[in-house]
């Protein structure tokens, strides 16, 4: 199997960017979805989503670079059982190069994951020293080890966005954090909301909604949690997202 | 662990009193006891963060609660009201020092005996239905333990008044917290069909969950494959 080569200049510019969390209008929503959106672009893994814990310990999808149903299911499950849930727990990497036979440690989750077409799963702690505050999944349709470099530059990414947001920590204190995890925590519920919205609105699935709400952020520049907002609170209309380039090109249910 | 620490409160919130007294009544004092706070008052707030909002005291564990939730309802600032605009908690260790913040809320909410005040939203997502307010007369943070069970306690407040207006569904305890996405969906979807606020809606779907003795999450999901449309009568 051909391996993809890592664009140099372009892991350079991310890591810039994640090392940029200390503008007055961070939002948590959007860095982590640059996370996961850089690590499908630049390694050779087709689906990436970010976990993290909530107050109470438990992990709950933050970000995700793909919509399929399939893929955020397997995201959910894994506040029950998973690599991402062990990575958590344990705060090391945790790797199945074939999942097709790691029914034994997590049977749930494996066949679910065999079942959405996935063969490979990589889950990265998010951790500073002795503290872990979620995990990074990386998800590959063909079986097999991620590469050496590959690992390293997806550990390196997680590290360096872990460090982002613990320097938050540091820097103001730990009410702001706990206020800033929450907010984030509750505008993605707010994003969830606004896709029904606009899927039925305009009479597509929620990937397709998903992509419109973000390709409408994109091109604007506007935060994803206030655009999916402004949705519900109906001061931008459905209709102003159906411009945008991202819905011509509707990701799969 | 965490599904113990529910457990823990519902326990206590059914000992603390009889059903005669109401949910957010009980909850106020489990929050006094458990997050060692001095007083614990609801606001429940319509049309939060425009010109028409509107609040209504709900109840208040002690002269002081309710004095401060008069406060916030006076001069329209506070802990409180941030924390159902951003629909996170708002932690405040120490109100002399958070007088830039709210500056016609602080020197009054001090005079009247608050220290620190910790407000933790009553909301989901764009749902905003209040906030569950505890204060103390001395300065100094909650533990994160202690942040953990008001974030606990806001939710259980949060399914008690959705249960009080739509009724209870089989599985109305801690489905707020479900991690599954469609009950956030169906609410987006229901509140375009019908032309009603996510509020509304959601109400919608409790309310058919509870006449048909279905979970939420089983509506929710029929609602979003599209195989149950609520209608304007059910």
């Amino acid at each position: 199997m051909e391996v993809r080569p890592i664009d140099d200049d372009r892991l350079l510019e991310t890591f810039v960017e994640l090392a940029d969390t200390l503008t007055d209008d961070f939002d948590v929503i959007d860095f982590m979805h640059l996370l996961v959106d850089r690590c499908v672009e630049l390694l050779d893994v087709d689906a990436a989503g970010l976990l993290l814990a909530d107050q109470n310990g438990r992990l709950r999808l933050i970000a995700n670079s793909d919509e399929q149903v399939r893929l955020l299911e397997l995201f959910q499950l894994q506040s029950d059982q998973g690599p991402c849930l062990d990575a958590f727990r344990t705060g090391t990497r945790v790797s199945h190069p074939d999942l097709a036979v790691a029914g034994g440690r997590w049977p749930r989750f494996a066949a679910a994951a065999v079942d959405g077409g996935f063969a490979a799963v990589d889950a990265l702690p998010m951790r500073l020293r002795g503290e872990v505050i979620g995990a990074l999944n990386l998800f590959r349709t063909n079986a097999g080890e991620l590469t050496d470099k590959a690992l390293r530059t997806a550990t390196a990414l997680a590290d360096v966005a872990t460090v982002g947001l613990l320097q938050e920590r540091a820097i103001r204190n730990q009410e702001i954090v706990t206020e800033q995890l929450q907010t984030a925590l509750n505008s993605r519920i707010v994003i969830e909301q606004a896709k029904g919205l606009i899927a039925e609105r305009l009479g597509i699935d929620m990937g397709g909604a998903f992509a419109a709400l973000r390709g409408y952020a994109r091109s604007r520049n506007l935060k994803l949690s206030e655009v999916a907002r402004a949705v519900v609170a109906g001061t931008t209309g459905t209709h102003d997202l159906l411009g945008t380039p991202a819905l011509t090109n509707r990701s799969k249910m | 662990m965490i599904e113990n620490h529910r457990q823990r409160l519902h326990a206590l919130l059914a000992v603390n009193g009889d059903h005669s007294i109401g949910a957010l009544t009980r909850i106020c004092s489990v929050a006094v006891l458990e997050l060692q706070v001095d007083g614990a008052g609801v606001t429940l707030v319509s049309r939060a963060g425009t010109a028409q909002a509107q609040q209504r005291l709900v109840h208040a564990s002690d002269p002081v609660a309710a004095r401060l939730e008069d406060l916030q309802l006076t001069v329209g600032e506070g802990p409180g009201l941030t924390a159902v605009t951003s629909g996170a908690p708002v932690l405040v260790p120490d109100l002399a020092a958070a007088r830039a913040r709210w500056p016609a809320f602080c020197p009054d909410a001090q005079h009247i005996g608050a220290a620190a005040l910790f407000a933790f939203p009553l909301t989901l997502g764009a749902i905003a239905l209040g906030s569950l307010d505890c204060h103390r007369t001395t300065p100094g943070p909650l533990s994160p333990d202690h942040v953990a069970c008001g974030l606990l306690l806001a939710e259980m407040a949060f399914e008690a008044l959705l249960a009080e207006v739509a009724g209870r569904a089989p599985d109305d305890v801690g489905w707020i917290s479900d991690i599954h996405a469609e009950v956030h969906q169906a609410t987006g979807v229901v509140s375009y069909q019908l032309g009603i606020s996510v509020q509304a809606a959601l109400l919608r779907i409790r309310a058919y969950a509870y006449v048909h003795e279905l979970a939420v999450a089983v509506v929710a999901r029929r609602i979003v494959d599209r195989s149950l449309l609520l209608d304007t009568e059910n």
